[in-house]
């Protein structure tokens, strides 16, 4: 099934609102000009649950990520409404190896703000993408960014994750380019990634690039 | 957080260690992992991280020894120490004995982030701090001199003193000891040290062309003198001249050189329109000028005109004390020349290069770090890395019966392969059973 080696699935872990996925699908599709494919559900990952945190390990999911069979899908965001954190961390938003297959993506602190008020879903969904986006970036191996009008800026709480763009600097646009025309079989998603991060740009970032 | 650095995560748990090796992988920093003190320290001898992340809590050694350890081998070394046994008494301990920071895990990763910020504005301070440490030494140090030994602090402190009058002097040394370098420090602590510093190697030029560099001559006196040109003596105008080899010249510029001396004043070949001149000169010599004087070839006049101060300046073999300093002097020399992280020299080594006795002088000895920083394959300069040097060190006084020769030669190849009889019996053609029963026979011990 070599024409679905650049596909990207999108998998629920647990019990996940489909317009979640519907969104963070979407806009892979729109920004990275990948093809997406939302995928059945998982069960919920009770496996990774830590009983002194109450948190889930989301480097145990990822583990487990591993030894399912993938093999259609270049890249797989699982996507969850669960507490995640790594060891080291209170919490985190989402987890991705760097240049690895599998991402994380966390719905569950996404839906207040920093003064702890709801947030609208709209916003919760910009959240949810902008977490994705920033995680599959890693997958493609893009480093954190120095620059703070980057989606690949590093967030640490709701909101720096506010702060950020939904687009990619330059540098980081270009290596995002460059990474995926070493892959030959991906030139249609390539022609595609030329128009994308300037058409979102505002008339001030156009003019900073 | 904008610079890559060179970080080591130590920590007993694996988990940890990867989730955070992934963390700064995300920022394209170098990464490295260690399960121990021990193998932490382990990898600091072979490279050298800029920044550790230490478990305080781990078996055999806890991260206190270990930080105590980095900041006594490594002072550069910036560690930050990280724990879920967090206590304000062992944070204070870790903050008094060098850690640059401190973390409770879990924290938050705006926690980490900002931890970065502030190591990222250390190391610059840090940067700075050695930069213009640098800038001041070079202002105020006497130009890579390098020694601690009495003999050295004594022309140390002769320099400053014999700067300031316009008298001249003579350098006495062997070859490689350093003389220009001295007369380069004279020249920058006197009065004269905004005005140029001209040195001329009297022993690398033909006497004709000597006298022309030195006095200049005009058009068309000889051939090839296609334009007039200035004398070095004009040309250093107020300044220092440096003849090194002064007993290389000819007595006819010694003469010539005299009464310039007397007169202050030269005249180019090929005019007849003298010209003041005013330099003050540095003379050098490794050789032993009352001797020329003695065999006539070095006028006794013009001797004593040119050493109204004398500096000798000792060889290295009698300053032994010394070579530790100029081996770190050096290697920090060829470590930034060559971009090798080399920083270090082992104990056996430099004790192998005090038993050396440098009849190139400094220079040898530079040349000896340059080769080896370029040849290693790791962060610490051993024996092997000098083995060059060893033919030299074991001179034949006598003649060497065929047994003390297998012996010598045994111990030989030995310390060249750090006593790794396997690799050693490789190199000697025999088995490792016979080697070892030959070191025992021989009562052949590491570093005899």
């Amino acid at each position: 099934m070599s024409s679905n080696k650049r596909l990207v699935g999108v998998v629920p872990l647990g019990d996940v609102p489909e317009i979640a996925l519907k969104v963070i699908a979407a806009h892979i599709s729109g920004y990275y000009k990948l093809s997406v494919q939302i995928l059945p559900p998982l069960e919920h990952p009770e496996y990774a649950f830590d009983e002194r945190r109450f948190q889930y390990n989301a480097g145990i999911i990822l583990k487990a990520f591993e030894s399912m069979r993938f093999k259609d899908y270049e890249k797989v965001m699982g996507i969850l409404n669960l507490d995640l954190f790594i060891p080291i961390f209170t919490h985190v938003f989402g987890e991705a190896k760097q240049g690895g297959k599998f991402a994380l993506v966390s719905l569950f602190r996404l839906g207040k703000n920093p003064d702890g008020s709801p947030s609208p879903s709209s916003l919760i969904f910009e959240r949810a993408a902008k977490v994705a986006l920033h995680e599959l970036g890693h997958l493609f191996n893009l480093l954190h960014c120095r620059e703070k009008r980057c989606l690949m800026h590093f967030s640490g709480g709701i909101q720096d994750l506010d702060e950020i763009p939904l687009y990619l600097c330059r540098y980081c646009s270009d290596f995002l380019k460059n990474r995926l025309r070493r892959q030959p079989d991906n030139e249609e998603s390539l022609k595609k990634l030329d128009t994308i991060p300037l058409n979102r740009l505002s008339s001030q970032e156009r003019f900073r690039q | 957080m904008d610079e890559k650095m060179s970080i080591m995560v130590v920590d007993d748990e694996e988990i940890v260690r990867e989730s955070l090796s992934q963390w700064f992988k995300k920022y394209g920093h170098v990464v490295e992992a260690a399960s121990s003190g021990f193998e932490a320290l382990d990898k600091l001898e072979n490279y050298p991280f800029q920044l550790l992340f230490v478990d305080i809590k781990m078996p055999g050694m806890d991260g206190i020894e270990l930080l105590e350890k980095v900041k006594t081998e490594y002072p550069d070394t910036m560690v930050v120490i990280i724990t879920a046994y967090g206590s304000i008494e062992s944070a204070v301990k870790a903050m008094r004995i060098g850690a640059s920071d401190y973390l409770l895990k879990p924290f938050k990763p705006d926690q980490l982030s900002l931890v970065m910020e502030r190591i990222s504005h250390q190391k610059r301070l840090l940067f700075e701090h050695d930069y213009l440490k640098g800038r001041l030494e070079e202002i105020t140090r006497f130009d890579n001199i390098i020694g601690q030994s009495p003999v050295m602090e004594d022309i140390f402190s002769l320099i400053p003193e014999v700067a300031q009058s316009d008298s001249s002097i003579l350098l006495t040394g062997e070859t490689g000891t350093g003389k220009e370098l001295v007369a380069k420090a004279i020249h920058a602590k006197s009065r004269r040290a905004h005005l140029p510093f001209i040195a001329i190697n009297c022993g690398a030029l033909a006497d004709t062309l000597l006298e022309s560099e030195l006095f200049g001559h005009q058009k068309g006196v000889f051939t090839g003198a296609t334009h007039a040109r200035k004398g070095f003596l004009e040309v250093v105008s107020g300044g220092t001249l440096f003849l090194d080899e002064i007993g290389e010249i000819s007595p006819k510029m010694q003469i010539d050189l005299l009464r310039v001396l007397e007169e202050k004043k030269i005249t180019s070949i090929g005019s007849r329109e003298p010209v003041d001149v005013d330099f003050r000169l540095i003379s050098a010599t490794s050789q032993d000028l009352g001797k020329g004087i003695t065999d006539g070839s070095f006028r006794e006049d013009f001797f004593y005109r040119i050493n109204v101060i004398i500096i000798d300046i000792p060889p290295l073999k009698k300053r032994k004390e010394d070579i530790p300093l100029l081996i770190q002097h050096f290697l920090e020399k060829y470590g930034h020349e060559t971009t090798k992280h080399v920083d270090r020299v082992t104990r056996d080594a430099t004790e192998l290069l005090k038993r050396y006795d440098w009849p190139g002088n400094v220079r040898e000895l530079e040349n000896a770090v340059e080769r080896a920083v370029v040849l290693s394959q790791s962060r610490t300069l051993g024996i092997k890395d000098f083995a060059f040097l060893r033919s030299s060190l074991v001179p034949l006084s006598r003649p060497l019966s065929l047994k003390e020769v297998e012996k010598q030669y045994i111990q030989q190849i030995l310390e060249e392969y750090d006593w790794n009889v396997t690799q050693a019996s490789k190199a000697l053609e025999i088995n490792r059973v016979t080697l070892h029963k030959k070191i025992k026979r021989f009562n052949l011990e590491r570093g005899a």
